[in-house]
């Protein structure tokens, strides 16, 4: 059971060479199985990832975040015994520990996903402008809101079979994770959120989305829910 | 008047032009019918621009060009927007194609001990 071998940790990388190959060992340390998928990078990312020992998928072409994670989901979901699967970021974020307790409780609980959230007791280690932006987003989505999530956009995400059999992003850039909220509403999956501690290294937050894009978000977000 | 002339002939040409490329599906019959009213629209209103003034005049707009304007406005929008949905389809299916392609090409790792690591010095 403590073999993890039945997880997969799904990682998109765009132009991560500095620090992928760190984050993909480390991870490995716990998680056997770990999905890159290089989204057109320009850089060595795809040497980084091959000599940290994860699977490489490579986009022929830059496409987005979102489009990456769905790419590395349907890696993920073809491999046997793939059980449950974490949407981790490459810069080096996220913190393993934090995926261990989300798995629990996926296991012992009766959830199909669960998000982390940067939002629960201390928030001053989040940067300010960052915090107002992010509950911003937050207080003008009435589906987050009666979903009862705090922090949406969180890259950190654990989720089982169902969800991931059933996960079709369509907005490839960074409108993913108001998508992902949309369909935890309309498949009706049961959700919860765990408290997680984001890293901020100096790395994170130079590569981190510019808060500008939270524009760009928005309008996607607004316009597809038109289209379809 | 020479202006006449001129903008009749061009939006003729342009007509031409567009019945000429045939050959799509029926989905775009619509489009293409609103587009002959559209021109036959133009013709008229170049040859009698006295008469679309007073259609603005009774939908309470001032002169015939200030209604062609506006418009024009609400047309480009519609377009504006049309387009900007018809490229975020077609960004959708190129993904799909681009990851059909990637995950073809997947590349397992190779297995531990040995590898990728020993090229690394």
């Amino acid at each position: 059971m403590t073999d993890w071998s039945e997880v997969w940790l799904v990682v998109p990388v765009y132009n991560e060479g500095q620090v992928i190959e760190d984050v993909v060992r480390h991870a490995r340390q716990t998680f056997p199985n770990v999905v890159c998928v290089d989204d057109g990078s320009r850089d060595n990312s795809a040497d980084g990832i091959r000599a940290g020992g994860a699977h490489l998928v490579q986009h022929p072409v830059n496409l987005g975040q979102g489009a990456a994670i769905q790419t590395g989901v349907e890696y993920a979901r073809k491999q046997p015994g793939a059980e449950y699967f974490v949407t981790f970021d490459a810069d080096g974020q996220h913190r393993v520990e934090d995926v261990l307790s989300m798995l629990e409780r996926l296991r012992s609980e009766p959830l199909d996903i669960i998000v982390g959230t940067r939002f629960h007791g201390d928030t001053a280690h989040i940067p300010w402008i960052k915090r107002v932006v992010l509950k911003t987003v937050v207080m003008l989505s009435r589906r987050t809101r009666k979903l009862g999530l705090t922090d949406a956009h969180n890259g950190l995400r654990v989720f089982n079979r169902t969800v991931a059999e059933q996960m079709n992003i369509t907005l490839n850039g960074m409108g993913h994770a108001s998508e992902i909220v949309e369909m935890i509403d309309h498949r009706k999956w049961r959700v919860a959120e765990e408290p997680v501690t984001i890293l901020y290294t100096e790395y994170s937050m130079a590569k981190g989305q510019s808060l500008i894009n939270g524009v760009n978000i928005l309008f996607d977000t607004m316009l597809k829910s038109k289209a379809h | 008047m020479l202006i006449q002339y001129i903008l009749v002939l061009f939006t003729i040409a342009v007509l031409l032009l567009f019945l000429r490329k045939r050959g799509t599906t029926k989905s775009a019959a619509s489009v293409k019918l609103a587009f002959m009213l559209f021109v036959v629209f133009g013709i008229y209103a170049v040859l009698r621009p006295g008469d679309v003034t007073v259609v603005a005049g009774w939908l309470g707009v001032g002169r015939g060009t200030d209604l062609l304007l506006y418009a024009l406005v609400v047309v480009f929008t519609f377009t504006t927007l049309n387009a900007y949905l018809r490229f975020k389809e077609l960004e959708l299916r190129y993904a799909r194609l681009a990851r059909a392609i990637a995950l073809r090409q997947a590349e397992p790792p190779v297995s531990a001990g040995q590898g990728p690591g020993a090229e690394r010095s």
